[in-house]
């Protein structure tokens, strides 16, 4: 597992097994909340359990994204596509969030392959929402029908307060992200995963991925934006997308893969600390093995060679230390 | 205010057999998978057949076999269907036993089954009562080191099953816990939210035993199923069709009268040829699960009763809190699902108790009558995952923000912190 899955784990399975026991008259009421922010809260009530209520809340835009009553530019037109009769949007939406679809479970198409389609979409609800003003932009770079303000600079909310940019031409749309972290070991991580993974890209058999940068400052592009926009600690990561990477069935995975990018890489970070603690691990157990056998042979008998930690002492060694 | 505080905490139970993981306010957890990794080893033997030279490939081959993992069902399904991938159980009786397996497993559950970024959210965490402290700075230091989660609780899990009782009781913090897990079976007394060490009894009879009775049962009677699938059959048998019996001599009997009430038919396909079979299941229904009352059925070197065990906690508990454990005996774990289970135990224990009180007054010549000792064991329909559920509604109580181990107390003090966990306002 290298790429995160364009959809939530759990409400697919809650819709699946929603699907396969219709018939079967249930209570449900769930809350919880996935990377960057996004909360979901799901509901059906015994009386209708064919309906299900779906509500989504994004992370909060900073002021630079441009949002249409809750929700980011296109979400609306890209929910009716995506789901048709299946789905209708409350107004407004549910207290605490920003988008409430109700899902006439019974409406599904009776094709299995097309109905396990369109849950998987509807598990993909955040791909559909917060990457609808990605979509449409890419969709035009890949009829090559950019708009004509074109040098304009676009914010697009991925994280609480926070945006990547798009720089669409007719040409190429060219992306950045300001790639920030809490922890000062991330930042370190996170900075060499960074240079690692552009210089991964220049590698022969990736000459067909977009091209990518990294630099310490903010590229040109970004010439404009905010302020706080400007600020990263782990430096600006740029992408630039050719009409070629949004042909066809490209397009969803390019703007889910450019849409979840900064979770990319944390999951990353977390993965490469997981390895090193592991590393250390063995180092450990290594050195107290070789510790273990230096020691001079008087009471070894009962001593297990693989004592897991530095501070726990075996009762033997307790008590001829108070003794002594 | 951290924000962290504003969203839900998780809450992970990683029990020896089934892992159960969820965010806290919700009444069940998102997902239960069994606790096991399995790991594409293939790599790691490459690496270490390789020269020095070629630390490239080494640093990658241990990169990818980083990555190449998975964990719950889907492990389970890799390893049957490939040799590469070898399963590992990184949880023993109850304790962590392989601390790599256990981070990889962590790894997976956060970031690809709850999809969470666990610098959001405040976790909470359980152990068994016999977890030692180090085991707990591990688990800090991996919380902590790896994931960076601002917040950590690692709750014992025979007091949050405690907890769970409390929607549909009162909330009674002493009481003894029967957790019946898939692979240990402990009875833990707990007096106002602390277990009594001391008296905490073991039972080297769990779920996994009751599966592998009924697998034996099943095949000494000659059923067909596949040998590959047969320890999976027996487990799905018992969990749907076994019940405790009160009394086995007639529970043989009215199978004997009645086979077409009481035999069931269980229909499965060949995993290799996909053809159709099917089997009876008889006399294992009621056999499976009285394992727990008269363990020599089943192994010659455990004999005691589990009522008999909790009578003996019970017995070796300070005696001003027997009578408040007698009173509030409460079901945890999978395999206390059985079908009118807390019934016999109640029954039994309470034989028992009553045997006990009739003894000492006969020996005082029946001057002195004591007060009725009350049994009550408590059953409730959340018992399989009563310790995930009750570390959701503590890890949703205001207080256990304040009862966490913060990352910024870690970085201060060390994972020598996490050894203690305070027993929090919440829990009363
Ligand atoms: N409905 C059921 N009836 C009987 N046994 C069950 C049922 N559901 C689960 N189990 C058994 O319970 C065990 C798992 O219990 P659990 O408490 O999750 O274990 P642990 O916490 O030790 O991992 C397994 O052996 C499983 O087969
Ligand atoms: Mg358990």
């Amino acid at each position: 597992m290298i790429l995160l899955q364009s959809h939530s784990r759990f409400l697919l399975q809650t819709l699946l097994n929603r699907v396969h026991n219709l018939d079967k008259a249930v209570e449900l009421d769930y809350n919880w909340v996935e990377f960057d922010d996004v909360r979901f809260h799901i509901q059906v009530s015994l009386k209708n359990s064919h309906v299900l209520l779906l509500s989504v809340s994004l992370p909060s835009p900073p002021a630079e994204a441009i949002f249409f009553n809750g929700l980011p530019f296109g979400a609306i037109e890209a929910i009716k596509a995506a789901y048709g009769v299946v789905v209708q949007i409350l107004d407004p939406p549910k207290d605490g969030f920003n988008l409430t679809l109700k899902l006439n479970l019974s409406k599904l198409p009776p094709d299995e392959e097309y109905r396990h389609a369109i849950l998987v979409k509807i598990a993909s609800v955040r791909e559909v929402v917060l990457g609808a003003p990605l979509r449409v932009i890419l969709k035009k770079l890949g009829s090559r029908a950019v708009a004509p303000n074109k040098d304009r600079l676009i914010a697009i909310v991925h994280r609480p307060n926070e945006s990547f940019f798009l720089v669409p031409k007719v040409e190429k749309v060219t992306v950045v992200y300001p790639m920030r972290f809490t922890d000062s070991i991330d930042i370190v991580l996170a900075t060499s995963f960074l240079q690692e993974f552009v210089e991964a890209r220049r590698t022969a058999g990736l000459n067909s991925a977009p091209s990518c940068l990294w630099s310490p400052s903010p590229p040109p592009e970004l010439e404009g934006a905010p302020a706080e926009a400007l600020s990263a600690n782990a430096g600006f990561v740029t992408f630039v997308i050719f009409p070629r990477h949004v042909e066809g069935k490209k397009l969803d995975h390019t703007v889910w893969s450019l849409s979840t990018f900064h979770a990319y890489v944390s999951y990353h970070v977390k993965c490469s600390e997981g390895f090193m603690h592991t590393r250390m691990r063995r180092r450990v157990e290594s050195l107290i093995q070789a510790l273990d056998r230096a020691k001079p042979n008087v009471e070894n008998s009962k001593k297990t060679p693989q004592s897991r930690s530095f501070k726990r002492l075996s009762l033997n060694e307790a008590r001829t230390n108070s003794k002594s | 205010m951290d924000p962290a505080t504003s969203r839900p905490a998780v809450v992970i139970d990683n029990g020896t057999g089934y892992t159960k993981m969820g965010f806290a306010g919700n009444v069940e957890p998102c997902f239960i998978v069994p606790t096991v990794v399995a790991v594409n080893e293939s790599f790691l033997n490459q690496s270490r057949s390789s020269s020095k030279a070629s630390w490239l490939a080494q640093h990658s081959a241990g990169v990818m076999a980083d990555l190449d993992f998975f964990i719950g069902d889907e492990a389970v399904a890799r390893s049957r269907s490939s040799t590469t991938y070898n399963l590992s159980y990184p949880i023993q009786h109850g304790q962590v036993e392989n601390w790599d397996a256990m981070e990889r497993f962590w790894q997976q559950c956060i970031f690809n089954y709850l999809r969470c970024d666990p610098e959001d959210h405040y976790f909470l965490l359980t152990e068994s009562p016999l977890t030692a402290p180090e085991s707990r700075e591990y688990t800090g230091e991996i919380m902590f080191e790896t994931f960076n989660v601002p917040g950590l609780y690692i709750g014992v899990n025979s007091v949050l099953a405690l907890a769970a009782g409390y929607t549909t009781s009162k909330c009674e913090m002493t009481g003894v816990v029967v957790d019946v897990g898939d692979g240990a079976t402990h009875v833990v007394p707990v007096a106002d939210g602390y277990v009594i060490g001391s008296s905490i009894k073991s039972v080297p009879i769990a779920g996994k035993d009751v599966t592998l009775f009924v697998q034996q049962l099943m095949r000494e009677r000659g059923e067909h199923v596949p040998p590959e699938d047969s320890f999976e059959v027996a487990r799905k048998v018992k969990e749907t069709y076994c019940y405790t019996c009160s009394d086995i001599v007639k529970e043989f009997n009215k199978h004997d009268k009645e086979p077409a009430k009481y035999v069931k038919q269980w229909r499965g396909i060949k995993p290799k040829t996909g053809a159709p079979y099917s089997c009876d299941i008889g006399y294992e229904r009621f056999l499976g699960p009285e394992v727990f009352f008269n363990p020599e059925i089943y192994s010659s070197e455990f004999s005691t009763p589990l009522p008999a065990v909790i009578d003996k906690c019970i017995q070796s508990a300070p005696i001003d809190t027997r009578r408040a454990l007698y009173k509030n005996i409460v079901l945890s774990g999978g395999s206390t699902m059985f079908k009118d289970f807390h019934r016999r135990l109640q029954r039994d224990l309470k034989k028992i108790v009553d045997a006990r009180v009739l003894a000492s007054e006969a020996r005082l010549g029946g001057e002195i009558k004591s007060q009725p000792v009350e049994v009550n064991v408590v059953s409730h329909p959340i018992q399989r995952f009563a310790v995930w559920f009750g570390g959701s509604v503590l890890a949703s109580t205001p207080e256990f923000f304040a009862a966490c181990h913060t990352k910024a107390e870690y970085e201060e003090y060390g994972a020598s912190i996490c050894r203690t966990n305070p027993v929090f306002k919440g829990m009363y």
